[in-house]
């Protein structure tokens, strides 16, 4: 259990890329694991990347298809092909976009911050400007000294107190590829729960964080 | 009773159905913003009260200091659900984004008050600005395609549209049937919708 809350080793990794083969089925896995974690996860950089590469070529191909006037019959296949691909894409950047719409002022402030791509942190900042003068100029400014602020209820509150932040307690369904083995669901090691391979837990959150972002087990 | 009229704000909110908007309360959101400045005189004159009887304001435990609690405890409450109203509020505006595209209809546009208005336009202007980074429509392709072509329903009058190489009509009534990506935006502004025999 020495590599459960570290990142992913590069052997993991590759062993997860040939269980896996092919980006789009890499890029489906990021997307349900997305969808499914209450919190923003790290981001894909490199697979979305090579996911948009690919979907050009796809692109260039069908154009090329539609061009020559060739086979009718295989252009709609392409195409079909290509708007999957570009949906899973587009539903994987937005997922992202729209958790970040919600946690903003969470994230910024620890260290999901890194899990943003370039783009989503300037996104990030940009939101938080814009939802900061919003709430200013409607409610924060109206009201006495002491209480202006939008991250304390008031000037005697030592920590924020008003930021939203996601539920981590929440259950979520998930499933493994390989056996995982007895794992630790609280810190006390009261409850323990043997993963086995293929077979679907419902377990919450929180305790299987760590196998989640170190690629280990999936959200479906 | 301290706190009610706040209340009533996020009460309008819960009532409502999931998703839709109801129109910015600014009469009650005044009276609350009202309120909160009233709890704030009686909150300084009760703590200059203690000062003025020469009292340590940090032990001092009568009924003046239980009367600043109250006047502050309320004024936290009030600003709460002034904050939850607009953050709620603001969170559903967010979302039209998505679901409707940058220009709002007239009926809902009614119902944003001056600073909301603004907060959609920069909002959405945020959502562009990242898209363009990325050179990618997101507000495309919201539900998984099934097949790349659906048959719509053209429910006004929209004109020409130019498809790749050849143009069609749209108009009242008539049916298509025509890429999915080409649609989307139209069936989102509720020009089409899809057609399902």
């Amino acid at each position: 259990m020495d590599s459960q809350l570290g990142g992913r080793s590069e052997e993991e990794e590759a062993a997860a890329a040939m269980e896996a083969q092919t980006d789009v089925d890499l890029l489906k896995r990021a997307w349900r694991n997305e969808k499914a974690a209450p919190e923003i996860l790290q981001f894909e950089a490199g697979l979305v990347q090579r996911a948009r590469e690919q979907i050009q070529l796809l692109e260039e191909t069908v154009e090329e298809f539609t061009e020559n006037r060739s086979d009718d019959l295989v252009v709609p296949l392409y195409q079909m092909d290509l708007d999957r691909a570009l949906f899973l894409l587009r539903s994987y950047l937005r997922i992202r976009l729209q958790k970040i719409e919600k946690y903003m002022v969470h994230i910024s402030k620890t260290n999901l911050w890194n899990r943003l791509s370039e783009q989503e942190q300037r996104f990030a900042k940009r939101c938080i400007d814009i939802m900061e003068k919003h709430l200013d100029q409607s409610v924060l400014s109206r009201l006495p000294y002491g209480y202006q602020s939008m991250l304390k209820q008031s000037i005697s509150s030592e920590e924020d107190d008003m930021v939203p932040e996601p539920q981590l307690n929440t259950y979520v369904f998930c499933k493994s590829k390989s056996d995982v083995g007895a794992f630790q669901l609280d810190d006390m090691g009261e409850e323990i729960v043997d993963l086995v391979a293929d077979d679907l837990y419902v377990l919450r959150y929180n305790s299987i964080k760590g196998l989640v972002d170190g690629g280990r087990i999936d959200l479906v | 009773m301290y706190g009610r009229r706040a209340s009533q704000l996020l009460r309008e909110l819960a009532a409502c159905e999931a998703g839709q908007l109801t129109a910015f309360n600014s009469d009650t959101f005044e009276q609350v913003i009202r309120e909160c400045n009233e709890h704030n005189l009686q909150l300084q004159s009760l703590i200059r009260k203690i000062e003025d009887a020469n009292l340590d304001i940090q032990t001092t435990r009568n009924e003046d200091h239980f009367g600043a609690v109250i006047h502050h405890l309320s004024l936290l409450r009030n600003k709460r659900c002034l904050m939850a109203y607009m953050y709620n509020r603001a969170e559903l505006i967010q979302s039209l984004r998505w679901k409707i595209g940058p220009v709002l209809p007239q009926e809902i546009q009614e119902k944003l008050n001056y600073s909301e208005e603004e907060y959609f336009k920069n909002h959405s202007a945020a959502i562009e600005s990242y898209m363009s980074e990325l050179d990618l429509d997101l507000t495309v392709d919201m539900v998984p395609p099934k097949d790349p072509y659906i048959r719509v329903k053209v429910l006004d009058d929209i004109g020409e549209l130019c498809l790749g190489d050849h143009a069609i009509s749209l108009t009242q009534h008539s049916l298509h049937f025509i890429k999915r990506t080409d649609a989307e935006p139209f069936i989102s502004q509720g020009l089409m919708e899809e057609f399902l025999e």
